[in-house]
């Protein structure tokens, strides 16, 4: 049967003329261009544009004033807005991803064991994940109106008068963006530690509980760095999407009061179709993705190894 | 004798879903300094016998006591048991001298005190210039060498090793089995061994359990389970290949008694006085104990159906009329298959087991 098989497909050969190579080639071609086309072309001229001054408004592209690294050095020495909006986005990440950490691991945790109506739970916590972040940031904003269904709430509690403005605060405005974005993705993390604990395996727990830890030590000395690995992807997925936080701060704050809430994306956005600052606005979203690359590398430098050789 | 180190009585482990109890009553005891292998087929409980000691799982009813001191009441890290398991389950992530220093950093001790013994535990598995290796580097018998010292530097009381060697290739198996040897000359500890691979238990105990389906089928010396096995499945499972096992009839003839299945007949000796001749028995003979003579004045005359070269000998299956038996003879000299040869034996190495209960009896 093999044998036929084999005979079937008999070894295939290059038209008369044509190496191996250049078939190979003439193959590939039509993704190749597809790819500069779509991929490379428009990231060089974007690239391009960040060193120019131009505006739809004021000139056409190709008459458009190289001006160097003049929007770089604007943006990294004068803009505070950048700057600030650069802090303020990394300040709201380290907040919704330790948070969407720490209860994604706690969730992770329990669901390690068996309780009535744990398959529906399941589906009920991962949920939240698949809707689209439009419609997560519509719904919140919803629940955040003055007299919207949370206020309500807190008033049944604390009486009336007792509840916020959540959107005409700043640290409540950010307030509302951590909780939205939390409750949005904490399921990610708490899908990815499960997966990740399942997978430890059991003999070392063993081990280690006949050597005396406790279930306490036995969780952060042993299961733990067994875990690291994957943590680490799930914090470099999570990085990297929080970095580009849009759709939630715009259906919900629009970045107000004021510029409280004005994510990176937020601000890139408003330069590029507000102002029409299309060159400066390319310059920002370069400089980010720089930052972008750094922080990943620097987030997986510790499990780089173990990740690419496979550790047992 | 001295007290027993462990004893078990009566443990009994039932699963919620099974009907088959997994441990089913088993009474043993072990003495101070003794190594013990517990020996059986997968499933038959060995693993769950173990688990029941070290803690991992609670017996449904039976004790289990160290020193004369049950210890069911004491939690799975307080009862001084050691356990190393087959697939070593080294924490990974940490060094070789983090690992020997676990058990003792989770005791507290002080910080000089696991120094030293840490030193010492790498010093007797021969590991003293790997403590700064990470355990992820390292191969499979230093793994298990690492998995050793982290247990023996708690100074356990009792030390399980669950199928230590079977995750090893053949060469580092043979050298963490002699390694295993001197540990045990050196300190002394108390060993219960479980396997399933009876050369090692023969090499490595002083006695053997054999286990089947959740019971203690014998416990015997090490040097004397092989000649003089109990039971018919203690007889089928140790040696290589196993013990030919013979169900036929017996009856008087002449000064002695005759064994026969079929025209298959074997001359034997009368029974012992006292000892009534019984109708139907099983006869067991080692193939070492069967001997390769010439065909003319033999008491068994049979064809060489298959003749097993392993190097300095050969298993030889031999069919004397529709029974199969297997020999072992010296590779020099050894018959064709397909030829006609003599086997004979001497009486004194044949058992006996009873047809009704499958037990050895002192037949002659």
């Amino acid at each position: 049967m093999a044998e036929n098989t084999m005979q079937a497909m008999p070894p295939v050969r290059p038209p008369r003329g044509l190496s191996r190579d250049a078939v190979v080639r003439l193959l590939t071609l039509p993704g190749v261009i597809v790819s500069l086309v779509v991929l490379v072309l428009p990231l060089l001229v974007a690239l391009y544009m960040s060193f120019t001054d131009w505006s739809p408004r004021s000139s056409s592209f190709f008459e458009a004033g190289f001006v160097g690294f003049d929007n770089y050095s604007e943006l990294t020495v004068y803009d505070t807005r950048f700057l600030y909006a650069v802090l303020r986005t990394l300040c709201i990440a380290a907040v919704c991803l330790s948070l969407e950490f720490a209860i994604g691991l706690g969730l992770a945790v329990l669901f390690l064991r068996e309780f009535r109506g744990k398959s529906l739970l399941f589906s009920a916590f991962l949920s939240p994940m698949m809707i689209l972040p439009v419609v997560v940031g519509y719904t919140f904003w919803m629940l955040f109106q003055s007299n919207g269904p949370i206020n309500q709430m807190v008033e049944l509690c604390f009486g009336p008068g007792s509840s916020p403005e959540w959107f005409r605060s700043a640290p409540l405005a950010v307030l509302a963006v951590i909780i939205t974005e939390v409750w949005h993705w904490t399921p990610l993390f708490f899908l990815i530690l499960l997966s990740g604990l399942n997978a430890v395996p059991e003999n070392p727990v063993r081990a280690a509980v006949i050597l005396g830890a406790s279930p306490r030590q036995v969780f952060w000395r042993v299961v733990m760095p067994m875990l690291k690995p994957v943590i680490v992807v799930a914090f470099v997925i999570r990085t990297m999407e929080i970095i580009k936080l849009f759709d939630e701060v715009y259906m919900l704050t629009r970045g107000g009061p004021g510029s409280a809430t004005e994510t990176i994306s937020l601000y890139i956005y408003k330069l590029a179709f507000n102002d029409f600052q299309l060159a400066y606005g390319a310059a920002a979203a370069f400089l980010v993705l720089l930052g972008c690359l750094l922080l990943i590398h620097l987030l997986l430098s510790p499990v780089r190894d173990q990740l690419l050789k496979g550790g047992r | 004798m001295s007290k027993p180190k462990l004893e078990l009585v009566a443990l009994r482990k039932d699963y919620a879903d099974g009907s088959v109890p997994a441990v089913d009553g088993i009474d043993l005891a072990v003495q101070p300094g003794e190594t013990l292998a517990l020996l059986g087929p997968s499933g038959c409980g060995k693993s769950t016998t173990l688990n029941m000691i070290v803690g991992l799982e609670s017996p449904t009813s039976g004790d289990i006591q160290i020193d004369g001191r049950s210890i069911l009441g004491v939690p799975a890290g307080k009862r001084n048991v050691g356990m190393v398991f087959q697939d070593y389950a080294v924490f990974t992530s940490m060094t070789v001298r983090k690992n020997l220093a676990f058990g003792l950093e989770i005791r507290k001790m002080p910080k000089a005190e696991i120094d030293r013994a840490v030193h010492e535990v790498a010093e007797l598995l021969g590991m003293a210039d790997r403590l700064d290796a990470r355990a992820r580097d390292l191969g499979g018998s230093e793994l298990q060498r690492v998995a050793i010292g982290r247990t023996l530097a708690t100074r356990p009381a009792l030390l399980l090793l669950d199928e230590p060697l079977s995750n090893l290739e053949y060469a580092a198996r043979l050298a963490m089995r002699r390694e295993l040897r001197r540990l045990q000359q050196e300190i002394g500890l108390t060993i219960i061994y479980v396997t399933h691979d009876q050369i090692e238990a023969l090499s490595l105990a002083d006695r053997i359990a054999v286990m089947r389906a959740g019971k203690i089928l014998q416990v015997e010396q090490t040097t004397t389970i092989y000649d003089t096995p109990d039971h018919v499945f203690v007889a089928s499972f140790l040696g290589s290949p196993p013990m030919n096992l013979l169900r036929g009839n017996l009856e008087a003839h002449g000064q002695g008694m005759l064994f026969r299945i079929g025209q298959f007949r074997l001359q034997l000796p009368p029974p012992r006085p006292g000892m009534a001749m019984p109708r139907g028995v099983t006869l067991g003979v080692r193939p070492e104990s069967l001997q390769v003579v010439p065909a003319e004045a033999a008491p068994l005359v049979g064809q060489v159906l298959l003749a097993e070269p392993r190097g300095p000998e050969v298993v030889l299956t031999v069919e004397s009329a529709a029974v199969q038996l297997k020999a072992i003879a010296p590779s020099h000299g050894r018959p064709e298959e397909g030829s006609l040869v003599g086997l004979a034996v001497d009486p004194a190495s044949l058992v006996f087991f009873s047809n009704d209960t499958s037990h050895r009896m002192e037949l002659c």
